[in-house]
């Protein structure tokens, strides 16, 4: 075991009903970034746990540095100089960036907190990678790849030598991508390793050293990154071959203008801005996270205030107070936050589906049982829902499940406009593919869909139009013709280059 | 989309099993524990709880809850006693006593809903309130004499008790309400998550007012039973009923995060709560004893929830982030001012 | 635990009681000894006397303060203020500890916990206040005065009364107050040495607490009424227990000729008694309480008197002379019958 940072053996961990890791064994070299591919519930979340010692394995090894150890906790883990950044960020939203720092060990001097050391540490910290942060912000006012970045720093000083990113760009935008890798690949220079997973094919090959492919428990297999190629890791990962560049992408002809916004304002969000999506129209909302993509349907919705503009839909224009009257006048929103505003965690998947269409289930005095089961059942099996029973709590459901639960919910309650906020966000690639297949199956419907996505092949595959936002306003309008990744992200970089 | 069920899903009858056992352990302690008329006194022992109880789980499957529900239920059920020795008529009586409920309810959903006060607050500041005005109302002093009032309490209809009637009926409706409503679907998915709930256009204001307002009616209710059943207008009535009100739910597997639990489960919470203290009655146990064995039984059905639900989704971390502010800094208003990190 | 609270008293006789009062002086004051100056200090022909009441939820305590207020209007060189100690031994203390601080002329304290309350009262005799500690009396502080009921005599005139009713090898229930509750316990002693000791025939076939309330003994009673086919008596430590767990034997012909015995001397148990429902009670009359009370306070602060210690009398209610006490409610507008 020599010659590794960190190697698993033979780890087998089982649930009840489920075994969720079967034999995995892998190996992490120092210095090295290893990827960890696998789509939703293939057990990289479980392996992961189980090096972070949230759990102990039924069977297998953990060795770390040559020395078999058993991690009985994430403070165990810590101080074996392994770090996990969540997927969720955890975080204290109000806590300062310099208690954030020393959160779970603050240093203490006679007994006292000694915040003062806490404080330059802080500072020093922060001004070592040209960060010019107050230490004393409150964690809340951060944006998300700011808290990450955070996050990292903060392993990094409590000398941590194997990072482990678990989606770390589900949340942040192209621009801090490219500063997150950069960091990453610092931190390789330095012999720190990192376990990332991601979903995102291009990103794993343009960052993983290795490769580990996990499926159903399972490493299908494990290998320099140089000795595999993506479609082979995709293969690998759904168990069948699968072209994931291929975006079910028809051409329908458009109908009349169904969604028509105009000079759509909200103080401190956006301004002043034009969209129209006509029925059977894939419309895309490119920008980077902050440029008030999603802000902008939120208020559309009905779910923050809007301070200026109208909206008309089917060419009438409507007064939107609330989500209700936005259903109502024939709206839906898939939400960028899917666990926030999407999911009753504790409720059935069916009646998660319905829940924007109560009426439809529910009239006459009493709730029609069959009606349900039959209309939820039709959706389920078109999307391909995979559950044991329309009873099932949605939380059980992986994110692609949950996210197409939340696609039906749409679906039935019958919207002549669909907003969809990042519609693939933390779904497995199998998933995706659906996904997008049911967006073209509702355009050709003659339904009017805007998508807001941060993932630029997946907005040039789908859509028939793209807006670009930037910093609260519409910065461009493209056409097919007009598409490139980078004029894309030119004009969504507009308004912060020119500042 | 297969919809058989998997295996059998002990965890969601244990409850059942539970009443079950106690019903078949009591059978074997007291001899007298069987008979008719001792079942019939269970029932009216239980009646007055288990309505509050239906009131509390309406409100905690909703996200909310009642801590003034023993004072409301005092304040309702005396004003109801003294409304029926001044008239004679006992259908005012009654409506008096659920209007005095639902109006206090109504206090609580408008500071609950509209202006979104914490409904611990707002209900313990309506506690206070409402056993201050029932004491004020009556100086303390307990109210005589209250005639053919007492067949609310004490009558029967046949051979059944009226208590336990009025428990079925309202154990009918709460079951019709949770299960077959609009409404009760509003209550499960606000008190699931109130921000999910809100964006697939469920009215949350009008659902809270609707459930305290269901409350209300059962605390009026529970109050002139309660008063007619002791044969007095009691103003000291009900001190700690609010959280013996919950106790039935808790145990029935309503969870206090809101979201989840049922009608029956409440029904059998209730059911095994004072099926407990009848044969320990009936068995001559003491009453410090019995304390001893009902916190045991609250303290193994909470921990027997959490057990049960290991390794869920944590849901209720995510739930912390307020309206307009996500978990997701990504959406946070500050974001669009401040340029991003690495830019800085 | 030792907080000789007390919830016994559940009469309407107050409420009549409280009319008259609000005419009078209107409410009770919850509020602050220290902190009220409406009072001259310096005319000595006008006594400040401080009522320190347990608690108005407590309905003999609201009784007793209504019947304090009713008493003190008969003294013209004496004006009384009432502060509602809130059950809560915090709140008494403190003000107590105000009252002194105010300078009242005298001080009445109805203990919550005669024990917590001590020092303070301590305080109130060395500060040269005149002191009178009511319903409980707090012992063993020099120079403090009292005036009470005695529970254990309450108690005693019932059992033995009961010793001559009981029958022959009788089966008994037994309702007992909040545990450790001071008075419940002197009355349980009562019984325990005037009856039960004397009886060794009777039987005891269920004996708990039901915390002073009806409901709650209701409900003991219709399960012991099921467990026991035969119960002679029920002995309680207050009238409320009594009638609630005779409300879970009305009408059921296998307890037609029960014997029920509680102590206060209610309304409601006075109008059993003489319906024939329940048997006897001894009465523990607040207006004698507060009669005795002014009384002291205003002989002691005249110097007719350097120290007082009365109880008042405990009367037994039986059938005989029920009508005696039934007229006295009616006169007062208690029973409007």
């Amino acid at each position: 075991m020599t010659g590794t940072l960190l190697s698993v053996e033979g780890v087998t961990k089982t649930f009840p009903g489920v075994r969720a890791l079967d034999d995995v064994s892998f190996d992490v070299r120092p210095g090295t970034v290893h990827a960890l591919c696998g789509e939703n519930g293939a057990g990289k979340s479980t392996l992961m746990k189980v090096i972070d010692g949230i759990y102990q394995p039924d069977a297998g090894t953990v060795w770390v540095r040559g020395e078999q150890v058993r991690i009985k906790n994430p403070i165990d883990a810590r101080a074996r100089g392994i770090a996990m950044i969540s997927q969720e960020l955890n975080y204290v939203p109000d806590m300062t960036i310099a208690e954030s720092f020393f959160l779970g060990r603050l240093p203490r001097r006679r007994g006292a907190v000694d915040w003062r050391y806490i404080r330059s540490e802080a500072k020093r910290i922060l001004a070592e990678e040209g960060l010019s942060f107050p230490v004393n912000r409150r964690l809340r006012t951060l944006t998300v790849s700011e808290i990450q970045t955070l996050e990292i720093l903060r392993a990094v000083y409590h000398s941590a030598d194997v990072l482990i990113m678990d989606e770390p760009t589900s949340a942040i935008a192209y621009k801090e991508v490219e500063s997150l890798f950069a960091k990453i690949r610092a931190l390789r220079a330095q012999g720190k390793s990192i376990i990332y997973i991601s979903h995102k094919m291009d990103e794993v090959f343009e960052i993983a050293d290795d490769i580990t492919v996990l499926r159903d428990g399972t490493v299908v297999s494990s290998q320099p990154a140089s000795e595999i190629t993506s479609a082979q890791a995709i293969a690998q990962m759904v168990g069948r071959d699968l072209d994931h560049q291929q975006y079910p992408k028809e051409r329908i002809p458009l109908g009349p203008t169904a969604f028509k916004a105009t000079g759509l304002s909200s103080r401190g969000m956006f301004e002043d801005v034009d969209i129209e999506v006509r029925a059977g129209e894939i419309v895309g909302l490119a920008g980077l996270i902050g440029a008030g993509r999603s802000e902008v349907v939120r208020a559309v919705f009905g779910l923050d205030r809007l301070d200026g503009g109208t909206v008309e839909v089917g060419g009438t224009p409507v007064h939107i107070t609330s989500p209700r009257s936005a259903i109502r006048h024939g709206l839906a929103l898939l939400p960028e936050d899917r666990r926030l505003v999407g999911i009753v965690p504790d409720m059935s998947i069916k009646k998660n589906a319905t829940l924007a269409s109560l009426p439809k289930v529910i009239h006459g005095g009493y709730a029609h049982a069959r009606e349900e089961e039959r209309l939820v059942g039709e959706f389920f099996a078109k999307m391909n829902v995979k559950a044991p029973s329309t009873e099932t709590p949605i939380a059980s459901l992986s994110g692609g499940n949950q996210q197409k639960v939340l696609l039906a919910r749409w679906l039935i309650a019958d919207p002549a406009v669909m907003l969809l906020d990042e519609p693939t966000r933390g779904i497995d690639v199998g998933a995706k593919l659906e996904i997008y297949k049911i967006m073209t199956d509702l355009a050709r419907q003659g339904r009017a869909i805007l998508m807001i996505s941060s993932e630029l092949p997946e907005l040039i595959g789908m859509c028939d139009r793209i807006y670009v936002m930037s910093a609260g306003r519409v910065t461009a309008e493209l056409t097919p013709d007009q598409y490139s990744q980078e004029r894309i992200l030119t004009y969504a970089m507009n308004d912060i280059e020119v500042a | 989309m297969t919809t058989k069920l998997k295996s059998f899903d002990a965890s969601r009858y244990s409850i059942f099993i539970i009443l079950a056992l106690v019903f078949v352990g009591a059978s074997f302690l007291s001899p007298n524990f069987l008979s008719v008329d001792n079942q019939l006194n269970v029932l009216r022992q239980v009646a007055v709880i288990t309505i509050l109880a239906y009131g509390a789980m309406t409100l905690i499957i909703g996200g909310m809850i009642d801590l003034s529900a023993g004072a409301v239920m005092a304040f309702a059920g005396v004003s109801s006693v003294m409304v029926y020795k001044d008239t004679q008529s006992l259908l005012l009586a009654v409506l008096v006593g659920i209007a005095v409920g639902v109006a206090c309810n109504l206090v609580n959903a408008f500071l609950v809903a509209t202006l979104h006060t914490p409904a611990f607050i707002v209900t313990l500041g309506m506690m206070l309130m409402a056993r201050g005005a029932v004491l004020e109302l009556t100086q303390g002093q307990n109210v005589l004499q209250l005639g053919d009032f007492v067949i609310i309490g004490q009558g029967t209809w046949g051979w059944a008790p009226v208590p336990a009637l009025v428990l079925l009926l309202i154990t009918a409706v709460i079951w019709y309400l949770m299960n077959q409503t609009r409404y009760g679907r509003g209550v499960y998915a606000v008190g699931g998550n109130e921000e999910a709930a809100r964006a697939a256009g469920i009215a949350v204001a009008w659902v809270k007012y609707k459930a305290f307002v269901v409350n209300g009616v059962l605390v009026g209710i529970a109050g002139v039973i309660f008063m007619s059943r002791v044969n007095a207008g009691l103003p000291n009535a009900g001190v700690g009923y609010e959280l013996q009100a919950i106790t039935a739910p808790i145990i029935g597997g309503t969870s206090f995060s809101g979201g989840v639990g049922t009608t029956a489960g409440t029904l059998a919470g209730a059911l095994i709560v004072g099926l407990l203290g009848n044969i320990m009655n009936l068995t001559g146990v003491g009453s410090y004893i019995q304390q001893i064995v009902m916190g045991l039984i609250i303290v193994t059905a909470v921990a027997y929830d959490v057990w049960s639900k290991r390794g869920r989704t944590r849901t209720t971390i995510l739930r912390s982030g307020r309206r307009g502010e996500p978990a997701a800094a990504g959406a946070d208003p500050g974001a669009t001012a401040d340029p991003p990190a690495s830019g800085t | 635990m030792k907080t000789p609270t007390r919830r016994t008293f559940t009469a309407g006789l107050a409420a009549a009681a409280v009319a008259v009062g609000l005419a009078g002086c209107g409410g009770v004051t919850v509020g602050n000894p220290g902190s009220d100056d409406t009072a001259e200090r310096t005319q000595k022909d006008s006594y400040r006397v401080a009522y320190i009441a347990r608690a108005q939820v407590d309905s003999f305590a609201a009784w007793l303060a209504n019947e304090m207020k009713d008493e003190a209007k008969d003294y013209d060189d004496i004006s009384l203020q009432v502060f509602d100690g809130q059950a809560d031994d915090e709140v008494e203390n403190k003000m107590i500890e105000n009252a002194v601080a105010n300078k009242f002329d005298a001080i009445i304290i109805q203990a919550n916990n005669g024990a917590a309350q001590q020092p303070y009262i301590q305080q109130a005799v060395d500060a040269g206040i005149v002191t009178i500690t009511t319903n409980p009396r707090v012992d063993g502080i020099e120079g403090a005065n009292s005036v009470d009921a005695n529970p254990y005599d309450q108690g005693g005139v019932v059992a033995k009364l009961a010793l001559e009713q009981v029958p022959q090898n009788a089966k008994v229930v037994v309702l007992n107050g909040p545990g450790g509750n001071f008075h419940s316990t002197q009355r349980r002693k009562a019984w325990e040495a005037e009856f039960f000791e004397k009886r060794p025939d009777v039987e005891i076939v269920a004996e708990d607490i039901a915390n002073w309330n009806k409901d709650e003994a209701l409900t003991l009673m219709e399960d012991w009424s099921l467990a026991n086919p035969q119960i002679d008596a029920i002995i309680s430590m207050n009238d409320n227990m009594a009638a609630g767990a005779l409300e879970a034997v009305k009408g059921k012909s296998a307890f037609d000729g029960i014997l029920a015995y509680g102590v206060d001397g209610t309304p409601e148990a006075t109008l059993m008694i003489q319906k024939g429902e329940m048997t006897a009670t001894a009465l523990q009359n607040a207006a004698e309480l507060a009669q005795l009370n002014m009384k002291a306070v205003h002989d002691l602060l005249t110097g007719a008197e350097d120290e007082v210690n009365v109880d008042i009398g405990n009367p037994l209610i039986t059938k005989d002379n029920a009508q005696k006490y039934v007229d006295l409610y009616k006169k007062a507008g208690l029973i409007t019958q």
